[in-house]
């Protein structure tokens, strides 16, 4: 690690670039994980149950998937900051405060890409989960398993949208050099400087993570989708 | 199992079955033209669908022990031995392979257990989806013209598995199929569906040879022509 | 016309709003007090590139209409004078303030692209813009030295201030001293950290006193601008060092009340100089150098002095800048 730290700021300005990179991956890793959880929980809830208004709900959702992250970051400083309702909490300019934020921007992601691919799969699995006299868990599990790929590729796109966002981690988050400055808050700041070079190879090594990490998600689950070419 | 006044209304469609009794134990069969509501009854029995109005007694049937198999059958993701499998998992029972293998040697599916499921022909889907409802043993199964489009000697094949049950332990069937030839082999009672109503329940026979109604006679005459001209193409 | 148009674009960014609110209305209640600062850079960006496709097309009848608005005779446009500059003149309004009179009585139309001194000369530096105002001395006469820019010439200056809590400091004019006791204490201090003008007098300071700031854990960077910055150091209860300009405009204008002071002031070191310079048309012939020359000589002026120096008196009770070109 430290040889790493040490190559990192060597090439680059004494920006804290490989604190950046840890802090990303914290958050991203962090907000990911919690809205998946959230976010497939509520899109199976979501398909499974109706309920009056529930077009409107699912046209909200497919709204605030494009929700621009400042106005989501804006929201989430108003909340948080020392005399907003949950200021009490210290999450302004914290990781968690920005893992809040993202968790904001990304469910709704998730959460709608779960529905979209349930609306147009799951009732085949259930009447099949039902002809093989599956119960009410084993069946949603089943609908879950069976949909993996769909889910995973919701999950990816939502950790695509966390690595890469900037402006609700600038707000949220505060820039704060060694504890809340991000990959991306980074090369804002680079290019603030004037110092474009840095902040090009900063992105080319921002996208590389994401593509290692990419392939390395896709090692682990290429075991049965290289059967599906049929 | 006794079906009492199920009423459906799917869009133009309205099932109005009245009251009939499906006798445990028997091979049942189930035809009708198309649309006539067959595939809908055996929804309802399944619990795949609510009726509007009615219901069904299953005198003591418990809904695990009935299955359905579909014209186009559901695999899930993995090899033909895991969609076996399936139905003895979520039961917790464990598997006995040296009886899946036979079944696979007998349906010719023998090299083909670990291949992906999805990725068989229809054929073979049809006949692993066959294994695949009668692998755990349920005491009603619901065959929804998944043989219809198996060549004869596979048809035959399946009609002897399904005497041989009724040999060694009757379960209640039912049978959907167009085949009436198949239906007629098969059936010990049968049912005629038309525009969602049962129009007559009980001998086959008697149905089918013996009727007065204007709209069972057509639907025979109609498929023994059909028959004919099957026979006649062949011969020539 | 274009007044009409820029109704236009007002009426339909407030019906969007308000469908909006109505819209998301009661489902999160935080979201009421977006309302005010949502509104505002809504329409700037609208009007903004508004204009700019205007002119192209239709360049005589603007001017009519400048004479509508500006009431004076008509000007001939003689086009436009880009110009690269920190955050501190624009966030103060000093260049709002100071555009539509230059326009009015040069024919110029002023455009500005405001960011942190090392950026603004490096646009500089790139022939990106035509002119630019900042305020790093040092940096700027390497910036004539090296040929990017023509001649630097003096405009203004404002002071800088430190600002914090007012306990453990109390007011003084020694910025030694309150540098000293931030960095003794270990008091919470946020720095700019972007390489600005600002950043570069405040490091200067520490390094005059032969203090390493990044030795006291409440030592933070940023990495934003100005407003942000303070912000951050009164949601923090932190000490900051800040340009009195936005400093006042801030504290004027921002919704939540700041609960910071002012605890150090008047200190000589504490001076902003501001430099405008023109893009050495030697080094990059297509920069609009007549524009450039234009603005020099108008903001030198006695006249452009004397309104520099009452800017802001009415508003903010001070003045904002002190021109200082004639010293």
């Amino acid at each position: 690690m430290q040889v790493i730290k040490g190559f990192l700021d060597t090439f680059f300005s004494d920006v804290g670039v490989f604190d950046a990179i840890c802090v990303t991956f914290q958050m991203a890793f962090c907000a990911t994980a919690i809205s998946s959880v959230l976010g497939i929980l509520l899109g199976l809830l979501l398909e499974r149950v109706n309920f009056v208004g529930k077009r409107l709900v699912i046209r909200v959702n497919r709204t605030l998937m494009g929700v621009p992250p400042v106005v989501v970051g804006l929201v989430v400083y108003m909340l948080v900051m020392r005399r907003g309702p949950l200021g009490s909490l210290n999450l302004l300019f914290s990781i968690k405060g920005m893992i809040l934020a993202q968790v904001l921007i990304i469910t709704p992601i998730i959460c709608g890409m779960t529905y979209t691919s349930l609306v147009s799969r799951a009732g085949a699995i259930r009447a099949f989960a039902k002809t093989m006299g599956a119960d009410a868990i084993q069946t949603q599990w089943l609908v879950v398993r069976e949909l993996k790929n769909e889910l995973y590729f919701a999950v990816v796109t939502g950790f695509g949208r966390s690595i890469s966002e900037v402006g609700a981690v600038m707000l949220v988050g505060g820039n704060i050099k060694g504890h809340t400055r991000t990959m991306t808050t980074t090369i804002s700041l680079l290019k603030s400087q004037g110092i474009f070079t840095e902040g090009l190879t900063l992105g080319v090594l921002l996208l590389l993570m994401a593509f290692v990490i990419q392939s390395l998600a896709d090692f682990f689950q290429r075991g049965e989708s290289s059967d599906e070419n049929y | 199992m006794r079906i009492i006044d199920l009423e459906k209304k799917q869009g133009d469609f309205q099932m109005k079955t009245g009251s009939f009794a499906i006798e445990e134990g028997k091979i049942h069969g189930i035809i009708g033209g198309n649309g006539c509501g067959k595939t809908t009854l055996c929804k309802l029995i399944m619990g795949m669908t609510l009726p509007d109005r009615g219901r069904i007694d299953y005198e003591g049937l418990k809904p695990r022990e009935i299955t359905m198999t579909a014209q186009r059958p559901y695999f899930i993701r993995g090899s033909v031995y895991e969609n076996i499998c399936y139905p003895l998992k979520i039961r917790h029972i464990r598997p006995e392979e040296q009886k899946i293998n036979e079944w696979l040697e007998r349906c010719g599916l023998k090299g083909k257990k670990d291949q992906y499921a999805r990725s068989l022909s229809s054929g073979e889907q049809q006949k692993v989806s066959m294994i695949r409802a009668l692998i755990f043993e349920p005491k009603c199964v619901m065959i929804d013209e998944t043989l219809s489009n198996l060549d004869p000697e596979n048809l035959e094949l399946f009609e002897q598995v399904i005497f041989e049950i009724q040999r060694e332990r009757p379960i209640t069937w039912i049978l959907i199929s167009h085949r009436l030839a198949h239906i007629y082999k098969m059936c010990e009672i049968l049912h005629f569906m038309h525009q969602g109503e049962i129009l007559a329940s009980g001998d086959k026979e008697e149905i089918l040879f013996r009727t007065e109604d204007e709209r069972i006679r057509r639907f025979v005459a109609n498929e023994v022509i059909k028959m004919e001209g099957s026979h006649a193409a062949f011969e020539s | 016309m274009k007044k009409q148009r820029q109704w236009l674009v007002a009426v339909l960014a407030t019906s969007l709003l308000a469908g909006v609110m109505t819209g998301c209305g009661g489902s999160k209640e935080p979201e009421a007090p977006t309302e005010a600062p949502a509104e505002a850079p809504a329409e700037t960006p609208d009007e903004a590139p508004a204009e700019t496709p205007e002119e192209a097309e239709e360049a005589p009848e603007d001017t009519t209409e400048a004479t509508d608005e500006t009431g004076s005779e008509a000007v001939e446009k003689k086009g436009v004078l880009m110009m690269a500059t920190t955050t501190s003149t624009a966030d103060t309004g000093l260049l709002d303030y100071l555009a539509p009179i230059f326009l009015e009585e040069t024919g110029w139309e002023l455009q500005w692209n405001a960011v942190g001194t090392g950026e603004a000369l490096k646009m500089g530096e790139n022939g990106d813009v035509d002119i630019v105002l900042v305020h790093a001395k040092a940096s700027e006469e390497e910036f004539v030295a090296n040929g990017f820019g023509v001649e630097r010439f003096q405009v203004m200056y404002n002071d800088f201030i430190v600002v914090g809590p007012a306990e453990p400091i109390a007011h003084t004019d020694d910025i030694e001293a309150a540098f000293k006791t931030i960095q003794e204490e270990q008091l919470t201090f946020v720095s700019r950290g972007d390489d600005s003008g600002t950043d570069k007098k405040e490091k200067g300071i520490w390094k005059k006193l032969e203090l390493d700031q990044t030795q006291n854990p409440n030592y933070l960077e940023s990495g934003q601008g100005m407003g942000a910055t303070i912000t951050m150091a009164d949601e923090k209860g932190a000490y900051c060092l800040t340009d009195r300009g936005t400093w006042l405009k801030m504290k004027n204008d921002a919704d939540v009340e700041l609960q910071l002071e002012v605890i150090c002031e008047g200190a000589a070191d504490l001076l902003n100089q501001y430099g405008i310079i023109a893009v050495n048309p030697e080094k990059y012939p297509e920069v609009n150098n007549e524009a450039a020359n234009t603005m020099i000589e108008w903001i030198c002026s006695e006249e452009v002095q004397e309104l520099i120096g009452n800017y802001g008196v009415e508003q903010y009770g001070e003045a904002l800048f002190t021109p200082n070109a004639n010293e």
